[in-house]
């Protein structure tokens, strides 16, 4: 056992770098919990950058930038463009975005272009614009524009941000982050991702998992609005007569 | 108190919703309205999506106008026979509007649509009951004795074939009217989301001259069958029926339509039609408003409907 061991910790060794660190995080919860008092939720990201499991390191040496990059669940999404025709206001013009993140936040510790290069950013999906590029299927110029107006009407619906002071390293190698998840956020399994940034490059990336879910009785609801849609119209139809026969007996006698 | 709604995927102050819907209920029982032209809007505008409003109105119209039909039934106020051909004609409308509704918001010219069909229909109705309000009340300043048209005078519509005889509403007319009313006001009820009442009963007593205790009878249980079938297609078609949001305005306008119907028994008819008819106008010009004026955003976003 130990003669089959020695070798390959001797390669390990061998093949690590001089100075690695590794990244360690964690989400505050990993599953939020939607129920009818439901109004958004904090969420605290944090973690710490450690020397690397076999480095012979003792600590880790600054300073480091990190990113986080929330997604939600993907969707397809349409943006349209009113203009003036006849006197009258018309949506003529429009963009798709296909299996576009509902929900995207990204968190930095600094000022993004203080930490790394724009193509750094984009092949890392770190900027925004490599999701609306991917995703659209309109040409370049119009995903230009469609795609800022994108980016500006979902921040006003508070499903996209950029904070670029949001990470706060409270030491040389340990940070936290806050956000706050509004209450349209779509349900759904989301991602984080951390990037660790080092004299702008990335020196670890982890991804961890979180999912916004109905519990209880509105997930009972959505559930049965979508399994079976007749009953669930037919209980909304029974519902609303009874509700009006109520009414009327009440306060007529 | 903020309450989640599960199919609208959003949450929204309780105290708001049945506000709304206590107020739209209050109008709605003075006037004997539907009030759909009015929450619709009003829901879109507090951001509920509005395939998710649309949906959700029409449950709560449905409430409303339940007490009213049966209050109508037990005085006797329905003709169930026409009734039936204006629901059955009606739901087939409603078919055809939901499909509508659909290819519509896909095509993103659903807000367009609407806007020009509350003007013109809003718009139309209501200027006309406007003009007629006015003059009967100013008649009645004066001291004449407003002469009432007679249920049997005729019009062409009476020589149509296929000539079926309601006893109820004293009538022996052809169904084709009848039944190309109960399919324009289910199409139109259900792109629009509203009842309808207000083109239903100027049609029936106007052109098929049912006597007007019967009117509003008969077309609130045309809106009971219509609403009914409405809310099941958008359920089953979309899926964006919110029973937590139906309900909560359900709870509101119920209560708040028996206040507006109390308060409607001192007011003299006239003057109902009159103020009817100042609403219908004051959302009309609203509407044709939208149209014209330069939108504060030229850019919108919208869900794609295969993934909601």
């Amino acid at each position: 056992m130990i003669r089959l061991l020695g070798p390959l910790l001797l390669a390990m060794l061998l093949v690590a770098p001089a100075s690695a660190e590794r990244l360690v995080s964690q989400l505050s919860n990993d599953s939020i919990e939607i129920t009818s008092s439901f109004a958004g939720e904090r969420m605290t990201f944090f973690g710490s950058v450690a020397p690397d499991a076999g480095s012979d390191q003792k600590f880790v040496s600054g300073p480091f930038h990190v990113v986080i990059v929330v997604l939600g669940p993907t969707q397809n999404r349409v943006a349209r463009e009113k203009t003036h025709n006849f006197g009258i206001w018309l949506n003529t013009d429009k963009v798709e975005f296909y299996n576009f993140p509902s929900y995207l936040h990204v968190l930095s510790s600094s000022r993004l272009s203080d930490i790394a290069d724009v193509t750094t950013l984009t092949t890392s999906g770190i900027l925004p614009e490599s999701y609306t590029l991917a995703s659209s299927t309109g040409d370049w110029w119009k995903t230009e524009i469609f795609s800022r107006e994108l980016m500006r009407l979902m921040s006003k619906d508070g499903l996209f941000g950029m904070q670029e002071n949001g990470v706060n390293f409270l030491s040389d190698n340990f940070y936290s982050a806050r956000l706050t998840l509004p209450s349209n956020a779509p349900p759904g399994p989301y991602i984080a991702l951390t990037f660790l940034f080092k004299d702008g490059n990335i020196i670890a990336r982890k991804s961890e998992g979180f999912s916004v879910r109905k519990i209880g009785f509105e997930r009972f609801i959505a559930l049965a609005a979508v399994q079976s849609p007749l009953l669930y119209g037919v209980i909304c139809v029974i519902l609303a007569l009874f509700t009006g026969w109520l009414g009327g007996a009440l306060f007529k006698r | 108190m903020q309450i989640y709604l599960p199919i609208a995927e959003l949450s929204v102050n309780l105290f708001f919703l049945v506000g709304i819907g206590g107020a739209v209920g209050f109008l709605s029982g003075l006037f004997g309205i539907g009030g759909g032209f009015l929450l619709t809007p009003l829901l879109i505008f507090s951001g509920v999506p509005a395939s998710v409003a649309v949906a959700s109105v029409a449950g709560q119209i449905l409430a409303a106008s339940t007490s009213g039909a049966l209050g109508h039934y037990r005085r006797g106020g329905v003709d169930l026979h026409l009734a039936l051909y204006l629901m059955l004609s009606g739901i087939l409308g409603a078919v055809g509007g939901v499909e509508a509704f659909d290819w519509l918001r896909d095509a993103g010219q659903l807000d367009v649509v609407i806007s020009v069909g509350f003007l013109v229909l809003l718009g139309s109705v209501g200027s006309l009951m406007l003009v007629e309000s006015t003059c009967s009340l100013l008649k009645s300043r004066k001291g004449v004795v407003v002469r009432e048209r007679l249920p049997n005078q005729h019009n062409w519509i009476h020589g149509l074939p296929l000539r079926v005889r309601f006893k109820k509403s004293r009538l022996y007319i052809s169904v084709l009217p009848v039944l190309s009313i109960g399919l324009f006001i289910g199409f139109v009820g259900s792109l629009l989301s509203v009842g309808g009442g207000f083109i239903m009963v100027p049609a029936l007593v106007y052109l098929l001259r049912v006597p007007g205790s019967v009117a509003i009878g008969t077309s609130l249980a045309q809106v009971v069958a219509m609403m009914a079938a409405i809310t099941i297609l958008h359920a089953v078609q979309s899926q964006s029926v919110d029973i937590l949001l139906a309900f909560c305005l359900m709870v509101g306008g119920t209560v708040g339509a028996q206040f507006g119907a109390s308060v409607g028994k001192q007011l003299r008819g006239e003057q109902l039609r009159g103020l009817l008819a100042l609403l219908m106008l004051a959302v009309a010009i609203r509407f044709g408003l939208s149209l014209i004026v330069a939108p504060a955003d030229v850019f919108s976003i919208a869900a794609l409907g295969a993934a909601r």
